[in-house]
């Protein structure tokens, strides 16, 4: 049976609830943060390991691990909400890839969610017994929360590349015509693509560095040593990791399907020059910049890659004929009206409530009184809620009364 | 071209892959109930600690809450995507659907999620660092978030019962999908719970406490908001029932209750003795107890509560439109939707499936056995083990290992084939996919080695191609 109209059969019979192209869009958005906080989580786990075993040369070594250790925990927590979103959408428009891509690897699906439990757990121990000072002993926790993690990041990115790969569903669900169920294989890995990914971490956890450098600058408690330490750190990480990205990228542009002409797209060579940009810029990052402003750059690159990432799912997907802009539309107002009014309303006030509040206390030493505009945030984050929750339950009723005893 | 859009499937033997998303969702339950409920109780506490200026409380919250962090916020947020992982890979079709209808409001309810996960780190690390005004409307505003992410679940998760009456199928609107028949009993039910689940897992914090005026200022306040938090949830389960479809009825009378009514009514009076208790006699709260009860109540009151939601589903996964097995049961003109039964009858499974393999799809002598095993695994296994003695429903014994293969055949051509089981769902299957499901199941109940029996039979086509 051809695979093309197969795909197409597969997708939701439901259809979608509106154009296509917003779920797109909302996709590589989303999966941008969802990286970011990848990278710095595997990058500051990277650090923190590297520094507890330097802590006895150099005393920067045991504060900045210690940092670490708290940084990657919290990114772990945040990778995986914001994993969420592009999880959501591309189920959406993509659902016949992604869902024959994780049934045909399932068991290993499910054991991407235990082995997260479990690095997420260890990785929480070695927090729990390092906070303050470093402790002996407790590293090999630390090594396997972070090796579990790159696993974890394996088993995306299987998933994700088995998913463009449709004409070989077939022969891995039954090679030679022999059906194997158990879903216990990993059929297709691009280590050069994996690779590249994972290297990301280095450059940016040293722009994150950079960034944590400025931002403790106010604090009489963060010596300039330290600070520059840190700084010093960051700005090796970042051009060395930028270069090595650089050459990775490179290995990946000629590893495409020859099929797709991908090595001829003009983008990919932009990520290519952007990341020896990078390596340039980040020359400059010492004296004259903010430094939050390296951080934009990051950011930049990792949005190309998101587009990138799908320009490649687009061409491989185009000789089956999968076009996304074919999926049947049936437009729902009302739960539109409901994201965005949530996603602006309620994320922008309560979000930013959270988000102003844990700057401000971070930079100030000792106790924290809320500023004015925290406490009028604050507020109005409690009331905005309340609104939400109000507003839902009236139009709730109504429909529900309308539907059961009205009609 | 003829196809209908199902997927690969993934079999896991004994316990199916209805168990494997059992035992995650139970996990998530607890850990989701645990912080939504938790949120709210820290709010209660620290209101108290506010408006008594009794700064021991904090101290108290300080310890809680770093419970609440590891364990329900690191576990639940884990498991969440798991129990998705979970039913992508057990119904594809079926997450599909909830997706491809529920899409902004998870999307809304991701931004939920987004914020509680900020929220939580911030409640923690700025505890006894910020001025307690500020601090009390973060936590305020989180155990308010926390609830709103339940209140969107749980539209979602009533919906794959039913919808209630017949205007979705009509409408196709997720207005009248969301707010179903039995959202507020469903809501009802789950807010009740999750207070229980706090309290247990407040006072198995308490019991830890060494200055008794503050365990037992605690276990007080505490004990009697799970209490009440359970007998609403029982209220609300009383109500729920009422709200659910013919076939749920009938699967809850014939098959749910004999086997839990039990252990929920021993469930619900161990938690109502142990919390009374805990009420009247803070002091003699120890740690293992608390332990021992946390752990024997939400496995014991989990378990049955997650087989229940989804064995009285059945036959169907979602919105009552697609079936277990992933087959669509029916048309739903607000959506554009037509049902596969019909067309599946008329030209079969093997013809219409995409991922049979060629050498499959017409069934030979030598190949029947496991044309038969894929069918059954197909038509079946999202409900039924197909081992004998295995736990999840093993048809085996459900056909009380009847060898006789016409007599199998003549159950899928009566019960299967019209649709006669209200637990089951319809199908109709070509005679010969049917005699070849009946031929495995026969030779499964005769005790035959099957997987041996394929393995040679494959072999012998071969021999017979390579001779032609
Ligand atoms: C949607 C889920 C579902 C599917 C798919 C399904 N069944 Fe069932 N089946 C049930 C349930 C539920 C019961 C009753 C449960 C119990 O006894 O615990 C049942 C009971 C049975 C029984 C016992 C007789 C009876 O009527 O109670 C047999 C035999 C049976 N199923 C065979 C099959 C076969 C063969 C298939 C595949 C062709 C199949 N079932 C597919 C859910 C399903
Ligand atoms: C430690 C844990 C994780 C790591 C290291 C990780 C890493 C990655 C990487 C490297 C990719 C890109 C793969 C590629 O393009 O080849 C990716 C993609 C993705 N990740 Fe994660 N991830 C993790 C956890 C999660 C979780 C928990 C979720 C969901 C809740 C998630 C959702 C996604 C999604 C949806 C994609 C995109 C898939 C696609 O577009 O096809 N990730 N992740």
């Amino acid at each position: 049976m051809d695979i093309g109209s197969a795909m197409n059969a597969m997708r939701d019979v439901a259809g979608l609830p509106a154009h296509p192209i917003i779920f797109q869009i909302l996709m590589i958005f989303t999966w941008i943060f969802h990286i970011a906080f990848v990278h710095i989580a595997l990058g500051a786990a990277g650090v923190a390991i590297y520094g507890y075993h330097n802590r006895h040369k150099n005393p920067h070594w045991e504060r900045l691990s210690l940092a670490m250790i708290k940084v990657a925990k919290v990114s772990v927590s945040l990778l995986i909400v914001l994993g969420v979103a592009p999880l959501l959408f591309t189920q959406v428009i993509y659902d016949p890839q992604w869902y024959a891509s994780n049934v045909l690897s399932a068991a290993w699906a499910i054991g991407f969610i235990f082995t997260l439990i479990i690095a997420y757990c260890l990785w929480f121990i070695f927090y729990y017994f390092n906070h303050g000072v470093l402790r002996p002993n407790l590293i090999g926790y630390a090594w396997i929360a972070l090796a579990l993690f790159c696993l974890d990041g394996l088993i995306m990115h299987t998933l994700s590349y088995q998913a463009i790969l449709p004409g070989e569903w077939m022969n891995w669900y039954a090679p030679d015509g022999v059906l194997d169920m158990s879903g216990s294989k990993l059929h297709a890995i691009q280590w050069i693509r994996y690779l590249f990914i994972i290297s990301l971490s280095a450059p940016i956890i040293g722009l994150f560095l950079i960034a944590y450098a400025q931002y403790f600058a106010i604090r009489d408690d963060f010596a300039p040593e330290y600070r520059q330490f840190a700084k010093d750190l960051g700005q090796t990480l970042t051009t060395v990791g930028f270069g090595i990205a650089a050459i990775l990228f490179l290995g990946w542009q000629f590893n495409h399907s020859s099929a797709t002409n991908l090595v001829l797209h003009p983008l990919g060579w932009l990520i290519f020059i952007a990341l020896i940009g990078m390596v340039f810029a980040a020359q400059r990052f010492a004296t004259k910049l903010h430094g939050y402003l390296p951080l934009v750059g990051g950011l930049g690159v990792l949005t190309l890659l998101a587009i990138w990432r799908e320009i490649i799912r687009i061409e491989y997907l185009r000789p089956f004929g999968y076009f996304i802009t074919e999926y049947s539309v049936n437009v729902d107002l009302p739960s539109i009206m409901l994201f965005f009014a949530t996603l602006i309303g309620l994320g922008g006030t309560v979000g930013g409530f959270y988000l102003t509040l844990l700057y401000q206390a971070g930079q100030t030493q000792g106790h924290y009184t809320a500023t004015k505009l925290v406490d009028k945030l604050g507020t109005f984050a409690i009331a905005i809620l309340t609104l939400w929750i109000i507003t839902f339950f009236t139009y709730g009723i109504v429909i529900w009364l309308a539907n059961y005893f009205i009609v | 071209m003829d196809v209908v859009g199902m997927y690969p499937t993934w079999y896991v033997p004994n316990i199916g892959t209805a168990w494997v998303m059992g035992i995650i969702g139970v996990i998530h339950v607890v850990a989701s109930h645990t912080a939504v409920g938790a949120a709210f109780l820290f709010a209660f506490l620290e209101t108290k600690a506010y408006q008594e200026n009794a700064p021991q409380l904090l101290n108290f919250i300080k310890k809680y809450g770093m419970f609440l962090l590891v364990f329900s916020y690191i576990i639940g947020s884990i498991t969440g995507p798991g129990i998705w992982y979970a039913i992508s890979v057990a119904s594809p079709r079926g997450v599909g659907g909830l997706i491809h209808n529920f899409v902004w409001i998870w999307a809304a309810e991701w931004v939920f999620f987004t914020v509680e996960v900020i929220g939580v780190y911030a409640l923690i690390y700025l505890l006894g660092k910020i001025d307690a005004k500020t601090h009390l409307k973060l936590t305020w505003s989180f155990a308010l978030a926390s609830w709103g992410t339940m209140l969107l679940i749980v539209g979602i998760l009533s919906f794959m019962l039913w919808p209630g009456n017949e205007n979705w199928y009509q409408t196709g609107s997720t207005n009248d999908a969301f707010f179903n028949l039995n959202f507020f009993a469903h809501l009802g039910i789950r807010t009740g719970s999750m207070l229980v689940i706090a309290t247990l897992v407040g006072l198995m914090v308490a019991s830890t406490e060494k200055e008794l005026a503050l365990k037992a200022s605690v276990v007080k306040f505490l004990a009697p908001i799970g209490l009440g938090g359970g007998f609403f949830a029982v209220m609300m389960f009383l109500y729920y029932i009422r709200t659910i479809p013919d076939n749920s009825v009938e699967m809850l009378h014939a098959h749910l209750l004999p086997v839990y009514e039990y252990a929920m009514i021993a469930v619900f009076i161990a938690a109502t003795l142990y919390l009374s208790f805990a009420w009247w006699q803070p002091k003699y709260l120890s740690t293992p107890l608390a332990i021992g009860m946390f752990l024997f109540i939400s496995i014991f009151g989990v378990w049955p509560e997650e087989r229940i939601r989804e064995s009285m589903r059945k036959p169907y996964v979602v919105g009552q439109y697609v079936y277990s097995n992933q087959i669509i049961s029916r048309d739903v003109p607000g959506k554009n939707i037509t049902g596969e039964v019909d067309k599946i009858a008329k030209k079969g499974l093997l013809a219409l499936h995409p991922f049979i393999p060629q050498r499959l799809r017409v069934i030979t002598d030598n190949n029947r056995l496991e044309v038969g095993k894929l069918l059954a695994t197909i038509a079946c296994s999202n409900c039924h083990a197909l081992e004998p003695g295995a736990p999840l429903r093993n048809i085996p014994d459900k056909l009380h290992r009847a060898t006789d293969a016409d007599m199998i055949a003549a159950f899928l051509t009566g019960a299967l084939r019209h649709g006669a089981q209200p637990y089951m769902p319809r199908i109709d299957l070509p005679e010969a996919e049917i005699q070849a499901i009946a031929h495995y199941l026969a030779a499964v109940n005769q005790g035959q080695n099957v997987k041996r029996l394929i393995v040679e039979q494959r072999a012998a086509a071969i021999k017979m191609q390579v001779a032609n």
